[in-house]
């Protein structure tokens, strides 16, 4: 290095000072001192000891006095990557297409890994269900990656073992032929599963295979191997059809198909283009479709029945003497018949709590009236069970039944209660149980193998038309933990068990990882042209009806919306998102109608007895307005015992009334206990005849609004007429964003929406919203950015008293911050906090915040949502004593605490604190990522290509919030609202669009479609609701 | 008027031809300084100061508990909720400033209208008013998410050169009660300070000598000290009655600014003063009619002095009445259907209790006044008083709670409970008053004893010619 003095040979000359030019003695010698004058004292030992001291002293209290120097930073560990991974770049998300299987249909996902940590979920475009929209459960499952109640090892009798110590014991003490052994699996779709049953069946070919699921289609299929022969599953287009008519089929509900199934149903409700179906339901509880319903009349579970003999009467020519309908049942089935005589491509869907003989019907009915190939088709599929979950019951009875293999599910758990399926495995001599969870069934079994997640092995599986999807891994297994593929494959003495080479062989024995074809489908995660649907005719051979018979007071067994059979029970998202009816959290209930409640004289939270053939549970009652009288409707999949920390505590436990003979339904009786039971619902009952009651549906018109399609023809821009709207001047200067490059809006369709909730999951999963525990719900303080309101209409007398019985209509509309132009909440925010930024969008500064809450208050909207303690860090509790906070809180590392669940955090959005409020950002990070990159390539563009695009227009769709992206029926629309061109422009000027609360001048960014129905006849037009 | 000793007359009646005496039974001002400050000079307090003290410490030490056990675990530990992100922290604040209004009222705008009967209360209705300020802007303070940035709302020149934001009432409360208090606080002091030379030249002790020497500001009494005193204290009388009127109509647009049915209401300003002085009075007379009995002041706090605040309480109380009335009226007569819901809510709706103990305590209760055998009946008044203070507590409850509970969307629509955390709090700062208060009692002079001497007969020297001109008039 050459010396300070020493002129450089080339470059630039730079001087500290003219003396240093001038290379005076005493500039020299100061730049040959490392240290300034005074230093040079400190430097010198001996007697300067005292003076070094002094100044030591000095600056450490001051550095204490100043607090920085007490600051307790968190411990982190940095492990860099020894070498890059090819195509990836630091901090830049990365997309992997995969896929699991969900009830026998696999879901097709995009999954986004940041630095390798698998993040957020979205739809595959290219799959044929997904087509880039996911349901709930699929959002949530990424949590369940991060489960800290997971299962981290192979146990056996409840000790630590391996999984080479487990796959040993399968070779040595597995019965030879497998005699006595059962494998009880859960239906699946992938064909390396179906492959390793072969294998399997190969070595062990006297092992018995039994494929159970609660919530499964077995009623279906078995009236489809009545009809067709064979193992059929009806795949219904509700895209092409003009009438559906729904036998208790929530087919917008949550299942399996829930995607594909709503997609098809929003295609057929564009009332812009004239293109309106119309759904007709008869069903037990009001579900999401009885919500958006045309037409819907609420019956009994048994009276179903009654009404398919009757419409097969009518057309498919059936016999249906003795049939007898009510009044209602009666004016419904003649608005049936009207609809489907007049429709042009009608569709009969029955629920799968219905009796196989009503499927029957339905296979009957749709090839009557020429839905069959056209509006429904069928599809064989090729896993087959050899008994029973009856049957294998009966067989361990009889004792020619020794050793049980369990793959997935928990057959302990929900199983028929008749049959004691947990203490029958409990004394069987061999039992093995492959997990995600150690939950009931595991407790029971000697053996427990932890699965991995879906997004730690490889699948494969196949879609509702059987198009063949390949399923890749984002991340090692975090607790090692097998696939259930690898798990038959160990079992079937296999020398190769990675799920790799077993899903590739099963794709084409032939192919090794660089075969194009196989890169081709891992890239893509779907095989374009693998399905097949078929229309095959009905056998008319004759069908028993089933021997139900209407009760006084009758069960009705439904799945949940939240933890659907229980296997998302310790999810905290889900169980943290209201239903979508009943906006009920952290437990189900049992759902009556409110004069059923008023018969029983309860009220919400008063505990039920409901016993159903001796066997009986104790439930809070929920009145939900629709709900058939005399019927009770239990949501399934609560009360676990071994749930995990999220779910423990979390609702009853109805499975203990689901006998083989009541699957679905039964014949109950019901009382009141006495007893209450807090039940945490987002939105508050009122009595429809109490001052808020009233209040709610004088309003309701102007916030939701909504018409028929007759309304619609005739006055396009009726909604735009329901409300009054006084264009005011603000007293302030109204920002007017000149020269903002873009103004971000979004579009609500009410019309397709059904409040399915997958959106308030993927806010969830986006946004890093914490969740806050029941004890935080039951007092207002649920944290989600976008929620859904659920309103109900009734029927008024025309004096101002509504019939709380007679439910006229159901409002489903989804809220988020509208981000208005004039925002309320900006001008009373003291510390400026909550501002707008360069294109309209109302931000949130967290770190500037202080807490004050009042731009809660003056939100009109009321999304803000408030930090009231630090949610991360603080368990969900189930109810709090004298202290709101566990002692562990205050021990635990600053930044989440919690590493595994921090590990699905998304890195673009800040994890907010106690004592800050939050709300919808209409996704800011995902509208920076793209206007960055935009940006950059526009920066690169020649002179005169940027001058025809000053304003560096963002293509329109480019920016997709997490909201818009999963919904599947694309009823949310997010864009540009100065490209006149960009959909959500175009929706905004449309005659159905209205704005929420106009008439307060705040300019929301956020418009709504008015809801269409569709009803056979239009309503006489009534005084009131128009203004 | 006669200039003899009054003993036992009644100062009540309200012949105008005939000035009442507003000081009784005491005809010498040597015995006026001995009697008010009989409360600081004798040597031992009595037992019921010891024990009110004790109560009342043991109440702000509770208060203490309770605001640390919130800044360590958060806001969360109060009842607040979505839709009610206000509760009890700004209803309190919202009452105690509202109490805090009577002393300004007392001192200021009475002192301009030459309302001499003020004299025998202002002083404690000044520290009261102090004191109650203290607890309100304890309020705000820990009411906030995040406590320790409380300082960022204040306009404090930073590196960031970020401002509060100024269209923010709840930035213009920050300055209207820092103001308030200030002014207020100034008023008090210069007010005291002949009373504290007083006491400086009457005690013993050498500490005490020294601390009032110092509080006393050097005041000998003399001619040119006097004309000052009385020129600043007119002054800052003329300054602080636009308070009277702009504390109470700024905490008011907390609510009037925001677009919330019930609570964007142009009568809010109005209505607010005019229920801030109502429950000051009530708050004064509920402080003195114990004071009075205990410390042996009936003689400067006469039945009169009582009465001209029934007086006031009762017009007030039907201020606020016609301005419940007015809200209701406004709210129908708008068309409004959010406006009109919340207001028929708030009477009939969940909250309809607290607005039936609101109105019959505010509006009913002093219309009791209307008779002057309640108006000179302690019992009654103490009674009145208390219910007027719950009233107002009341009203503050009503109008924070009722207006988020139920705002425009029902499906946001909640309830608000208050936690233990809540209630415990707001009993704290009762105890955080009246320690402050039996502080005062002890160690400062209760009432102003100089301007009560200048209200006697006996400080004017004509007055015998005073009361014959008089009576011709």
């Amino acid at each position: 290095m050459p010396s300070i003095s020493e002129p450089q040979s080339n470059g630039k000359m730079w001087w500290r000072s003219l003396d240093e030019v001038a290379q005076g003695d005493a500039i020299q010698e100061r730049l040959n001192d490392e240290f300034p004058e005074g230093a040079q004292d400190l430097l010198a030992s001996g007697k300067d000891r005292r003076h070094f001291l002094k100044i030591m002293g000095a600056s450490m209290a001051l550095a204490g006095l100043g607090l920085s120097g007490c600051r307790r930073w968190p411990e982190e560990h940095i492990v860099p990557y020894a070498h890059r991974p090819e195509g990836t770049m630091p901090g830049i998300p990365e997309h992997f297409a995969s896929c699991f299987d969900f009830g026998g249909v696999s879901q097709g996902v995009l999954v986004t890994s940041n630095d390798g940590r698998p993040t957020k979920i979205e739809g595959n475009p290219e799959h044929p269900d997904s087509k880039g929209a996911t349901d709930g459960f699929t959002q949530a499952s990424i949590l369940d990656l991060y489960d800290p109640d997971r299962s981290r090892g192979v146990k056996y009798k409840g000790e630590a073992s391996s999984l080479h110590a487990f796959a040993e014991w399968a070779d040595v003490y597995l019965p030879e032929k497998g005699r006595g052994l059962a494998c009880l699996v859960e239906p699946s779709s992938s064909p390396t599963v179906q492959r390793m049953k072969r294998t399997l069946k190969k070595k062990y070919p006297e092992l018995l295979w039994v494929e159970y699921a609660p919530l499964d289609d077995a009623n279906q299929r078995g009236a489809l191997a009545h009809a067709f022969g064979g193992n059929w599953r009806a795949i219904p287009d509700f895209g092409h059809a003009d009438v559906i008519v729904s036998l208790d089929s929530d087919f917008l509900g949550v299942s399996p198909t829930q995607v594909p199934d709503t997609r098809g149903w929003a295609k057929g409700r564009k009332p812009d283009s004239h293109t309106m179906n119309r759904v007709l339901i008869a069903e037990p509880s009001l579900t999401v479709t009885g919500a958006k319903a045309d037409e819907r009349v609420a019956v009994k579970p048994s009276r179903v029945e009654v009404l398919a003999q009757a419409i097969a009467a009518k057309h498919a020519g059936l016999d249906a003497s003795g049939v007898t309908l009510t009044s209602d049942e009666q004016a419904w089935l003649d608005l049936v018949n009207e609809s489907l005589a007049s429709g042009r491509h009608g569709l009969v869907v029955a629920g799968a709590s219905q009796p196989a003989y009503v499927h029957y019907l339905v296979a009957r009915i749709n090839e009557a009236i020429g839905a069959s190939g056209h509006t429904v088709s069928y599809r064989m599929l090729d896993n087959a069970t050899d008994a029973t979950i009856q049957e294998l019951a009966g067989a361990m009875d009889a004792g020619s039944i020794q050793g049980i293999v369990i793959v997935g599910g928990n057959p302990a758990f929900n199983t028929p209660s008749e049959l004691n399926v947990a203490e029958r495995i409990k004394s069987l001599p061999m039992s093995a149980h492959l997990s995600y969870y150690e939950n009931e069934t595991s407790s029971v079994c000697k053996w427990h193998v932890n699965q991995a997640h879906w997004l730690e092995t490889w699948n494969d599986g196949q879609s509702v038309d059987g198009t063949l999807c390949i399923g890749q891994p984002l991340i090692e297994p975090l607790f090692g933990g097998v696939s259930d593929a690898e798990f038959l494959a160990i079992l079937a003495g296999e020398t190769v068990t990675d799920s790799q080479t077993l899903v590739r062989a099963t794709f084409n024995p032939s192919a090794d990882s660089r075969t194009p074809a196989w890169r081709k489908a891992v890239h893509d995660g779907v095989v374009a042209g693998t399905g097949n649907l078929e229309a095959p005719p009905v056998n008319r051979n004759p069908f028993t009806p089933s021997s139900t018979k209407t009760a006084a007071t009758e069960i009705c067994l439904i799945p949940s919306g939240s933890v659907w059979d229980g296997r998302y029970a310790n999810n905290g998202w889900m169980q943290e998102l209201p239903d979508t009816i009943t906006k009920l959290t952290w437990d189900n209930a049992a759902l009556i109608s409110p004069k059923t409640a008023s018969t029983l004289g309860v009220k919400q939270g008063d505990v039920l007895k409901v016993t159903v053939d001796g066997a009986s549970i104790e439930i809070a009652a929920l009145p939900v307005p629709g709900t058939a009288d005399d019927v009770i409707i239990l949501p399934m999949g609560y009360g676990r015992e071994f749930g995990g920390r999220v779910a423990a505590g979390a609702g009853v436990n109805v499975y203990p009334l689901r006998s083989s003979a009541t699957t679905w339904s039964a014949p109950a009786t019901v009382a009141s206990t006495g007893d209450t039971y807090p039940l945490a619902t987002t939105q508050m009952h009122f009595d429809v005849n109490s001052t808020p009651g009233k209040g709610t549906q004088e309003r309701l018109p102007m916030l939701y609004r909504e018409g028929t399609v007759g309304q619609f023809e005739h006055d396009p821009a009726f909604a735009q007429h329901m409300g009054h709207s006084l264009h005011s001047l603000s007293i302030y200067e109204e920002q007017q964003f000149e020269g903002a490059q873009y103004k971000w809006g979004m579009s609500i369709d009410l019309s397709t929406c059904t409040g399915c909730n997958a959106c308030v999951t993927a806010c969830h999963a986006e946004n890093n919203i914490p969740i806050v525990g029941k004890d935080q719900v039951l007092m207002g303080r649920e944290m989600h950015w976008l929620r859904i309101d659920r309103y109900f209409a009734f029927k008024d007398d025309g004096h101002g008293h509504y019939d709380g019985n007679k439910l006229d209509s159901v409002a489903i509309q989804p809220v988020t911050c509208h981000h208005c132009e004039n925002a309320p909440c900006e001008e009373v925010c003291p510390v400026a906090a909550t501002v707008h930024d360069t294109d309209g969008l109302n931000v949130m500064v967290y770190n500037r915040c202080i807490g004050t809450r009042y731009c809660s208050n003056n939100c009109p909207f009321k999304v803000r949502r408030f930090n009231y303690f630090d949610y991360f860090r603080r368990d969900p509790l189930r109810s709090t004593g004298l202290l709101q906070v566990q002692p562990d809180y205050y021990v635990k590392t600053q930044s989440g605490g919690k590493t595994l669940r921090a590990m699905q955090f998304n890195p673009d959005v800040t994890v907010r604190m106690r004592g800050v409020m939050e709300k919808c950002t209409f996704c800011t990070q995902r509208i920076q990522r793209v206007k960055i990159a935009t940006k950059n390539a526009w920066v690169k563009l020649s002179d005169a290509q940027k001058a025809e695009d000053p304003r560096v227009k963002i293509e329109d769709g480019s920016i997709v919030p997490a909201c818009a992206q999963c919904c599947p029926a694309d009823c949310i629309v997010f864009g540009d609202l100065l490209d006149k061109d960009s959909k959500v422009s175009k929706l905004h000027e449309s005659p159905r669009s209205y704005t929420m609360l106009e008439e307060l001048n705040i300019k929301s960014r956020s418009k709504y479609l008015a809801g269409i129905k569709n009803p056979v006849h239009e309503p006489a037009p009534s005084a009131g609701g128009h203004h | 008027m006669s200039s003899v000793p009054v003993h036992g007359v009644d100062n009540t009646h309200e012949n105008p031809t005939h000035r009442a005496p507003l000081v009784l039974n005491h005809d010498d001002f040597g015995s006026v300084t001995r009697d008010i400050l009989k409360v600081n000079e004798s040597p031992k307090p009595p037992k019921s100061w010891y024990l009110s003290l004790a109560i009342s410490f043991g109440m702000m030490s509770m208060l203490g508990v309770m605001i640390g056990y919130l800044v360590f675990t958060g806001v969360g530990v109060w009842g607040n909720n979505n839709p009610v992100a206000w509760g009890y922290p700004i209803v309190n604040f919202v009452f105690w400033v509202g109490i805090g209004h009577a002393g300004t009222l007392i001192s200021a705008i009475l002192f301009l209208f030459r309302q001499k009967w003020r004299t025998a209360i202002n002083r404690f209705a000044e520290a009261m008013t102090i004191f109650a300020v203290i607890c309100a802007g304890t309020f705000p303070g820990i009411h906030i998410g995040r406590t320790w940035l409380a300082y960022w709302l204040f306009p404090i020149p930073n590196q960031m050169d970020m401002w509060p934001q100024f269209r923010s009432p709840l930035l213009w409360d920050v300055f209207a009660v820092g103001t308030y208090f200030t002014v207020s606080l100034l008023f008090w002091y210069l007010g005291m300070v002949p009373d504290l030379a007083t006491m400086r030249d009457r005690v013993t002790h050498p500490i005490k000598q020294l601390a009032y020497g110092i509080f006393s500001l050097g005041w000998r009494g003399s001619m040119r000290h006097w004309h000052r005193y009385e020129r600043a204290y007119l002054l800052l009388a003329a300054l602080a009655t636009p308070l009277v009127l702009s504390v109470h109509s700024v905490v008011s647009f907390d609510f009037a600014v925001s677009q919330l049915p019930g609570w964007h209401t142009t009568i809010f300003p109005p209505y607010f003063v005019a229920g801030a002085i109502f429950s000051g009075f009530a708050m004064v007379m509920t402080l003195a009619i114990p004071a009075r009995e205990l410390w042996g002041l009936k003689d400067f706090i006469t039945m009169r002095h009582l009465e001209n605040m029934c007086k006031i309480i009762l017009l007030t109380g039907s201020m606020v009445g016609y301005a419940y009335s007015m809200e209701f009226f406004i709210a129908w007569y708008s068309g409004e259907i959010y406006e009109s819901f919340t207001f028929i809510n708030r009477a009939f709706g969940p909250y309809g209790w607290a607005y039936w103990i609101m109105v019959s305590c505010n509006v009913i209760t002093p219309q009791i006044f209307w008779f002057k055998k309640a108006r000179n009946s302690i019992a009654v008044m103490f009674v009145a008083s208390l219910l007027v203070n719950v009233g107002m507590w009341f009203e503050r409850f009503v109008i924070v709670v009722t207006s988020l509970a139920n705002d425009f969307l029902p499906s946001s629509w909640g309830v608000y409970e208050p936690t233990y955390v809540d209630v415990l709090t707001f009993i704290g700062s009762f105890g955080l008053f009246m320690t402050l208060f039996l502080l005062f009692i002890r160690y400062l002079p209760v009432l102003a004893i100089a301007e009560l001497k200048a209200v006697m007969p006996e400080a004017d020297p004509h007055g015998h010619d005073h009361d014959e001109e008089e009576s011709h008039e």
